[in-house]
């Protein structure tokens, strides 16, 4: 599968081995009642996500009480019927019943909109754009993602100036790196996906303030775009220049699962700390397990991990789609508490971020269409590998966390968690994004050194 | 009829998405086999296409990027690195008219029925498209759903879903904060209204008896002003019967309401006031003499506000008769200019008529409401419902609901000259709509027709977007 085009098939014959159909499940050529049980499954999810005529049942169990407070002007009956149709739509989407998904979603696109004063209005307006986005490429046969890396970016950077997740995600892992660097002098990190390297001029200024001075830096980042590593590359240099930091930028324009590590120019001496802050714009890395097995063979000092915490890899269409609903909700909901109806930030963010991860999960990730093989989640995963074991993060990290929270009045519904040596930030009840800190064991060794 | 019987024709090669072909294909894809589709392009062939296409999407962004980017275009064809193919290739949001480009490709690739690229470029227009965002996005989302729609013959059953969910979410409320808020934010709908009412008020004048025929969606908005005339007027006031004859559906809910409000204006204004609302018609060319009960002792006005385009082509010469048949005094016509019925057996032609149209009316809605406004989602979904029917729904096939089949003030005017001569805008009318439209933002003005045309024209950045004009017989 070549770089950022996922394509669903190409010739005839490879589609026969190689890539499933566009079903949601992989195609073992069972007979049709295997489609009927899924999709069962599924419908009696849906009815019982439908609210009982006794009692607006609550959905996500709940958890929905935000999504339902925030409602301010819209009709609760037009709302409930909006999410109705939604659930059906995603299960006609789930098996395959395109038709029927249309003709749905003509509808549902006109009930709601993207500028509703509902948080939840909104999520249904995006969730319905992205399943007929899915409709048509379904319907094409063709779901490779074109990417505007520049919006993305700048949408970013507005999530990060509003919202504290970005900065938790950045300044408990710059702890926990900097830690790790105690009294190392020569460094090198490498950022799977380092976009525009917003994460680490912070980490620098602590850096250049140590006590015994700052250390030689070298930097790999990579990413999809050369021309935007190198402008990465820049930015980062002169701020490095400006505080005496030594520093090196290595671009490499490929995903991490697929390059061959000796691409990672690593020097004897060198205390390396891979980072990785995942999202679901796009797929970053490649296969996971290639990912996991590169950073193996790394044996770094330290790996610092951010994920999202929504399960949206492997597993059925429906599977996605209920969890993306919870988690997107949550997200849409945290915005919508802070700024108002018609701050173009906000809507840039909805628009431009959170809507293309939306549009991603549901029109073009899972296995049967862009032959992902990805893990349920990484930190499950790193626990089980010999070669890796967990660092807690420290009372530091969530001092820094505790930080960044205080930014935001305390009476909005932000939550910091910290468990099992994990720190987690959410909103209200739904966590959102965990961060996490692994080293490598004595049983791993750097297997190779330039 | 479920959509799912719905079939994509396709014949084995260089299938025509649009007309019936050997080989059906229900969109109720249960699974691709090779050989149920079209000959699917190799890897290398997708990703040529796309890197020229992007190229040609790029090239156009550089000259108006405002951000610093290398003058040589990014998307390389010489693909060293496997990963640049997704990267490098990127759309830049902030890039002019792109979208225009790839609609135009695509209608010509229709029209060539060149499959392959017509699957290339639905791809592009399916994943840059987004009716939330800029100005490129929204039109490429709504004019792809028109090409889906053709491409899987469902144009007629996708546009009566849209209206009727149009008609199901729609209140008098809504509706009269939908009109209220575009009359303040653009002179689109009240240049007609001034120009129209002026000349209906100098033809009428000293008549005691009116008799005003409003064939219009405006709800009334027209006529505040009118009664404000005829109340202050020196002589004595005269008596107005008001005859409004809808067709469309959202407005037909709401007339029952705006009559009570109507009435109690008139009475307020203390003009002897009757209202009547014809409804129970299919088409606006089902309308006769009879069923607008004219009497001989008043004096007719007929007033079209974007009513003729409703108007089957076929049926328009007779209509304009029927209108000659009652007397009136004067006949105000305001339509929207644009041609959609001389190239209605040309997709290509009207394929880029329409997107001429509505690219200068979401710039203009770009520009006179907020970026987030709600007023101005619905006027695009309402032009959105006008796409598919233009594009995706067959020509002859106008019985059901309303035709969208706009003409020029010329073509108008051809037709109406065979019955009725034309009336001159009086300077004082000139002079109420250039005061009208000093109201509002910069870019409107009013323009004069030609030599041998005429009428009034509403001009948006220069370009003629909206007719006027008045008759006699």
């Amino acid at each position: 599968m070549k770089g950022g085009f996922e394509v669903v098939y190409s010739t005839p014959d490879i589609i026969e081995t190689h890539h499933e159909p566009i079903w949601e499940f992989p195609y073992v050529g069972l007979p049709p009642t295997i489609l009927n049980s899924e999709s069962n499954e599924l419908f009696e999810l849906v009815s019982d996500l439908m609210p009982k005529k006794t009692a607006p049942r609550s959905i996500f169990d709940g958890r929905d009480d935000e999504l339902r407070n925030q409602s301010n002007n819209v009709d609760s009956e037009q709302g409930l019927s909006s999410m109705t149709l939604l659930m059906e739509c995603a299960a006609a989407v789930s098996i395959n019943n395109l038709g029927e998904a249309h003709r749905m979603l003509l509808e549902l696109t006109q009930m709601a909109s993207a500028h509703s004063l509902s948080c939840a209005e909104r999520v249904i307006a995006y969730f319905a754009m992205a399943m007929s986005s899915r409709v048509i490429n379904s319907w094409l046969g063709l779901c490779s993602p074109l990417i505007d890396h520049k919006m993305v970016h700048a949408a970013f950077q507005a999530f990060n100036n509003v919202s504290p997740f970005i900065k938790f995600a950045h300044f408990t892992s710059n702890q926990a790196i900097f830690e790790a660097f105690h009294r190392r002098h020569r460094v090198h990190i490498v950022d799977l996906d380092v976009m525009q390297g917003l994460q680490w001029p912070a980490l620098f200024h602590i850096l250049a303030t140590r006590a015994e001075g700052p250390p030689l830096v070298t930097m790999t980042g990579l990413g999809s775009s050369m021309e935007i590593l190198v402008e990465t590359g820049k930015q980062l240099s002169n701020f490095a220049k400006r505080l005496r930091i030594s520093f090196e930028f290595h671009p490499i324009a490929k995903k991490f699962g697929e390059i061959d590590i000796t691409a990672i120019r690593l020097r004897r001496g060198e205390t390396l700390a891979v980072h990785w802050l995942q999202h679901s714009l796009y797929d970053a890395t490649g296969p996971d397990r290639n990912t996991l097995r590169h950073i193996e063979q790394l044996a770094p000092t330290i790996v610092t991990l951010v994920e999202q915490d929504v399960s949206i890899n492997g597993g059925s269409f429906s599977d996605r789609f209920v969890n993306s609903l919870h988690y997107y909700s949550a997200i849409f909901d945290s915005l919508g508490a802070y700024l108002p109806a018609d701050d173009p930030n906000r809507h840039c963010i909805e628009h431009s971020l959170l809507y293309r991860e939306i549009n991603n999960v549901l029109a073009v990730r899972g296995p049967a269409r862009s032959g992902d093989e990805k893990f349920k989640q990484w930190r499950s995963e790193l626990a089980r590998n010999r070669y890796l074991q967990m660092v807690p993060m420290s009372s530091n990290s969530m001092a820094q966390a505790q930080l960044i929270l205080n930014m935001f009045s305390p009476d909005y519904g932000y939550s910091l968690v910290r468990d099992d040596g994990t720190l987690g930030l959410g909103w209200k009840d739904t966590c959102l994004f965990t961060a996490s800190a692994w080293t490598t064991t004595l049983n791993g060794s750097r297997l190779y050194e330039n | 009829m479920k959509l799912s019987s719905a079939k994509v024709s396709k014949e084995s090669k260089g299938a025509s998405p649009s007309h019936g072909g050997h080989h059906k294909n229900s969109l109720h894809l249960k699974h691709r086999s090779h050989h149920s589709i079209l000959p699917l392009p190799p890897v290398d062939a997708l990703e040529q296409w796309s890197s020229v296409t992007v190229d040609m999407y790029n090239s156009n962004n550089n000259n108006h990027n405002q951000q610093q980017q290398p003058q040589t275009s990014h998307t390389s064809t010489s693909r060293s690195s496997d990963y640049s193919a997704g990267g490098d290739g990127e759309p830049s949001g902030t890039g002019n008219k792109w979208a225009s480009r790839l609609l135009k490709e695509c209608a010509r690739a229709i029209s060539d029925k060149d499959s392959s690229k017509i699957h290339h470029l639905l791809w592009m227009l399916n994943e840059l498209a987004s009716p939330y965002g800029d100005c490129d996005q929204k039109l490429a989302s709504y004019f792809l759903q028109a090409l889906f729609c053709k491409a899987t013959e469902s144009g007629q059953r996708c546009f009566k879903t849209l209206t009727s969910v149009a008609e199901k979410s729609h209140s008098f409320d809504s509706a009269r904060k939908l009109i209220l808020k575009f009359q303040e934010v653009s002179p689109w709908t009240t240049f007609g209204h001034v120009a129209a009412n002026g000349a209906i008020l100098e033809a009428l004048d000293g008549e005691p008896k009116l008799h005003i025929i409003d064939i219009s969606n405006t709800l009334c908005t027209q006529w505040p002003t009118l009664l404000e005339a005829l109340a202050t007027r020196n002589d004595d006031t005269p008596h107005l019967k008001l005859t409004v004859v809808v067709t469309a559906n959202i407005v037909r809910s709401v007339m029952k309401e705006i009559s009570q409000r109507m009435e109690k204006f008139a009475r307020l204004m203390g003009v002897p006031f009757e209202f009547n609302v014809i409804s129970g018609l299919n088409h606006i060319g089902e309308l006769t003499k009879e069923a607008l009960g004219v009497l001989e002792d008043e004096a007719v006005a007929v007033n079209c506000i974007g009513a003729l385009r409703r108007v089957d082509v076929g049926e328009r010469a007779a209509l304009i008769q029927m209108f000659r048949s009652l007397g009136p005094k004067v006949v105000t016509v305001v339509e929207e200019e644009a041609d959609f019925s001389s190239t209605r057996h040309d997709f290509v032609k009207c394929f880029e008529e329409c997107l001429r149209f509505y690219t200068l009316y979401f710039e203009m809605l770009d520009e006179c409401f907020t970026a987030t406004s709600n007023e101005k989602l619905m006027l695009e979904r309402e032009c959105s419902r006008s796409i598919v029917r233009v594009l995706a729904c067959d020509n002859d096939q106008d019985k059901e609901g309303e035709c969208e089949r706009r003409e020029r003030g010329s073509q108008w005017s051809e037709r109406l000259k065979e019955v009725f001569s034309p009336v001159r805008f009086s300077d004082d009318v000139a002079d109420d709509v250039k005061a009208l439209l000093k109201r509002y933002k910069a870019g409107w003005a009013l323009a004069q027709a030609h030599q041998n045309e005429t009428g009034l024209y509403l001009t948006w950045k220069e370009e003629a977007v909206v007719w006027v004009s008045a008759w006699k017989p």
